[in-house]
């Protein structure tokens, strides 16, 4: 990882004739910088994004204020031609999710795709676990798959829109075991979590966070991780590979992108504030907190990620019948 | 902790002078926040977070709730005067409400929305503070498939909110689903009605179509030149601008079943105060004596969907305290909050945290008697707006439409759109045809086909799930006997005909 780093500066101050560690270079954002997420108030890249303005103030990482500003709408298509238009501003940058990137694989009118914008940095992968009511009587993944065999289509899962990672961990499931199991969206976080508390549906793909209150409460009960390790808030919870699945764990991948036509040294300098940012102890505490996995990644990186995480919803997306238009 | 005892203690954490300033300050804010029409709760709230880090939790979640309840007493002001909906929740407000203004009853309309609100406030707060727990359990009881039928109930709402022609009153409510379906469809994500049209991919906002239809069709067609001086009679005299007793006796039965109605409803996390205000209206009309009056003035018209709106708060904070579950766009907000905060809000969190739970219970008990003794002074001063001549208050209440809707996306594309929505409007006000019924289908058609679309995955196709479940099948048996009324009405009217 440190290697990976490395290489990838280097390429960069070969590529810019930048002298690195880059230490903001005479570019500094000159008035309060925006902060454009995709999701209204409450949503998870809204959350993301107001916590990192908190830290950034906290840490004094930037000598002017960072404001949230919510573009919702389009699966993130909105946000991302918002942030388009503001061509060569130099005090906006926006935070992305992998919807940005699945998002323009289905909707024609997403005409921007996060290759149109500058890269900045990724920042956290979200694990996911599979949970069930707690008196469901599927006490492993196993046991649910096998139970799903028995009665192609009566059991239910409750996520978001199709495209989400909810849905793609689903499909790779299914196609692994044999299994059907339907699929069913809730827009909202909360309802997914009521419909399963409910007994309306048996299987939730759900934030660690979120679950852990849950089970706390002992409402519910989690057959799996959707995770290559164990996270250390559950122990004893087997990863998929672990369960016997042998499928990759597609994260939530949440990071910073720029408008396009911006310098590069204004690349650097963002790349330097959220390299500093993620060393922080706050930074530290916020992943603990959530249980997220530092996903730190540089522009370069990040470049390569979008390709390769494209290609492979594309692959996913298309067996499941999802109707693609790029 | 037993309910006295908590709430002893929560009453001593309210108390205290900096949370009691805080609890001020919220309520304040939340009245400014709902008077101005576009700006809401949540874009507040959140814009608010980073201050709440330099507060204790307690302190800055009083405050936060302030801003949330007290939108809802500022939201009738706007609605009633210049029938612009300050908050989506205040839309059926403008019904009766900018009909009591026009008869020169607009302080009187105040009054009772600002009283409507005290009592539906208070019936909130006692219901989160009683039944929570037991209450989101039974909310777990509705998914998919109840949310359709209390959804079906609330479209047949239309048959009462007709003018002279029930076809017409359909025909609008048609074209209100239609443009609900405006937008990215929400399963598969293809667009719909879109023309490629970028902006348009996230929906038409109900914002703007309710503006654009009440607020400036109302201004254009008053500028054909009917009211050339254009003021509204303002009674002088301070005993003139408030409620009368016997508005109060009138109003008895909407302030009490708004108030249940809001509070039942706002703990169902997939519902939302709209509805429940438009739901308890319709209530309203369908067990009044005197269902003509509706639409044309009629004072429980607007206790009833004020209350709702303001109990619903209470209601909605149910499923977020209890389990963690927002309901709204405000709740999700007040979740991050917590979460910033370092809670975890849970099935646990009432129990872990009662300082915060019972120090909320109690301050809302204040803020409400805070809001009262804020609002009703401010009536007559309100009512005097009306004085202004026509040609300074219709250009006002354009300029307010306008800002007001460009606060809430900062989309030119939506400002032309209520401009198009404000000639509907007047189209529809010429052709006679009622504009409640549109934003009716279209608060509705969104989660309808949701909801409807979600029962039917449930039941791999099979539309029996909708008779089989009982809740289910018991609203809809409801929904039915409400498209009856009419025809009720009409054989009622005939059978005294022949009589004669």
């Amino acid at each position: 990882m440190k290697l990976r780093i490395v290489s990838a500066a280097a390429a960069l101050a070969a590529l810019g004739g930048l002298h690195l560690p880059a230490q903001g270079q005479g570019f500094k954002p000159s008035r309060t910088v925006e902060a454009v997420v995709h999701t209204g108030p409450g949503g998870g890249s809204d959350v993301l994004a107001r916590a990192v303005a908190l830290m950034m103030e906290k840490e004094k990482l930037l000598p002017v204020r960072m404001q949230v500003v919510n573009k919702p709408g389009g699966n993130g298509a909105v946000a991302a031609a918002y942030l388009a238009e503001k061509k060569g501003d130099q005090n906006t940058i926006g935070f992305f999710t992998g919807v940005w990137l699945t998002g323009p694989l289905t909707s024609a009118e997403a005409k921007v795709t996060l290759r149109d914008l500058t890269p900045i940095a990724r920042l956290v992968l979200e694990p996911a676990v599979i949970a069930v009511k707690a008196d469901a009587p599927y006490k492993s993944l196993q046991d649910f798959v096998a139970a799903a065999k028995k009665s192609p289509g009566q059991l239910k899962q409750s996520g978001g829109s199709v495209t989400s990672r909810d849905n793609i961990v689903r499909q790779l499931l299914q196609k692994h075991t044999g299994a059907q199991w339907a699929y069913i969206s809730f827009p909202g976080g909360g309802e997914r979590i009521a419909a399963l508390l409910g007994g309306h549906v048996n299987m939730m793909v759900i934030e660690p966070a979120e679950a852990g209150e849950h089970i706390r409460a002992g409402n519910m009960r989690v057959l799996a991780q959707v995770t290559e390790k164990r996270l250390s808030g559950f122990p004893n919870v087997p990863t998929l590979k672990e369960a016997g699945f042998d499928i990759p764990a597609v994260p939530q991948v949440r990071g910073v992108v720029a408008p396009p036509g911006i310098p590069k040294e204004n690349v650097a300098y963002w790349e330097d504030v959220f390299q500093k940012l993620t060393k922080t102890a706050s930074w530290q505490k916020f992943l603990a907190d959530n249980q997220f996995e530092d996903g730190y990644q540089d522009a370069v990186g990040l470049t390569k990620f979008y390709d390769e995480f494209t290609g492979r919803m594309r692959g996913i997306l298309q067996e499941a019948g999802v109707k693609l238009v790029r | 902790m037993d309910i006295l005892s908590g709430l002893m203690h929560g009453f001593a954490v309210a108390l205290e002078p900096a949370n009691l300033l805080w609890c001020f300050v919220g309520v304040v804010l939340g009245t400014v926040v709902g008077v101005m029409p576009g700006l809401g709760p949540p874009a507040t709230i959140a814009m608010l977070l980073p201050l709440t880090f330099l507060m204790n939790p307690a302190g800055a979640m009083i405050m936060l709730a302030g801003i949330y309840y007290g939108a809802k007493y500022g939201g009738s002001t706007t609605s009633i005067l210049l029938n612009v909906p300050g908050e989506s929740a205040s839309v059926v407000t403008c019904l009766d409400g900018y009909a009591m203004a026009r008869k020169g009853r607009a302080g009187a309309a105040l009054g009772i929305a600002a009283i409507a609100s005290f009592v539906a406030g208070t019936v909130g707060v006692i219901g989160l503070m009683l039944v929570a727990p037991p209450l989101a359990k039974v909310a777990l009881a509705f998914s998919a498939p109840e949310y359709f039928s209390l959804m079906a109930l609330g479209l047949a709402m239309v048959v009462l909110l007709a003018g002279r022609s029930m076809l017409k009153a359909l025909l609008a409510m048609l074209v209100g689903l239609w443009i609900s379906g405006i937008g990215t469809d929400p399963f598969s994500t293809t667009s719909r009605f879109t023309f490629g049209q970028l902006e348009l991919l996230s929906g038409i906002d109900f914002v703007v179509v309710a503006i654009g239809v009440f607020a400036l069709g109302e201004v254009l067609a008053c500028m054909e030149g009917r009211g050339e001086s254009g003021s509204l009679p303002v009674p002088k005299g301070l005993r003139n601008l408030l409620p009368t007793l016997q508005d109060l006796k009138d109003c008895r039965f909407a302030f009490v079943q708004g108030s249940v109605l809001g509070f039942l409803i706002g703990v169902l996390p997939g519902a939302g105060s709209t509805i429940a205000s438009f739901i308890s209206y319709g209530v309203e009309k369908a067990v009044s004596r005197r269902p003509e009056e509706f639409g044309k003035g009629a004072v429980e018209g607007v206790a009833a969907p004020e209350g709702a709106n303001n109990s619903e708060t209470g209601g909605a904070l149910v499923p977020l305290l209890t389990l963690g579950i927002p309901g709204s766009g405000t709740t999700a907000v007040l979740l991050a909050a917590l979460v910033l905060w370092g809670f975890k809000p849970g099935p646990l969190f009432i129990s872990e945290n009662p300082n915060l739970f019972w120090g909320l219970v109690a301050s809302m008990y204040i803020g409400n008697v805070m809001l009262l003794v804020l609002n009703l002074p401010l009536v007559p001063l309100f009512a005097q707006v009306l004085r202004t001549p026509g040609y300074v208050l219709y250009p006002v209440i354009l300029g307010i439409s306008i800002v007001g809707v460009y606060s809430v996306s900062g989309s030119l594309f939506d400002v032309s759109l209520v401009v198009a929505f404000g000639v509907l409007g007047y189209l529809m006000r010429k052709l006679d045809y009622p504009a409640a019924p549109l934003i009716l289908g279209l608060v509705l058609g969104g989660g309808m086909e949701r909801a409807l679309r979600q029962s039917l995955m449930m039941s791999q196709g099979d539309l029996a799930i909708l008779a089989t479940r009982p809740i289910c099948a018991a609203m809809l048996a409801l929904a039915v006997l409400i498209l009856l009324i009419p025809l009720f009405n009409k054989l009622n009217a005939w059978r005294l005909q022949v009589l004669e």
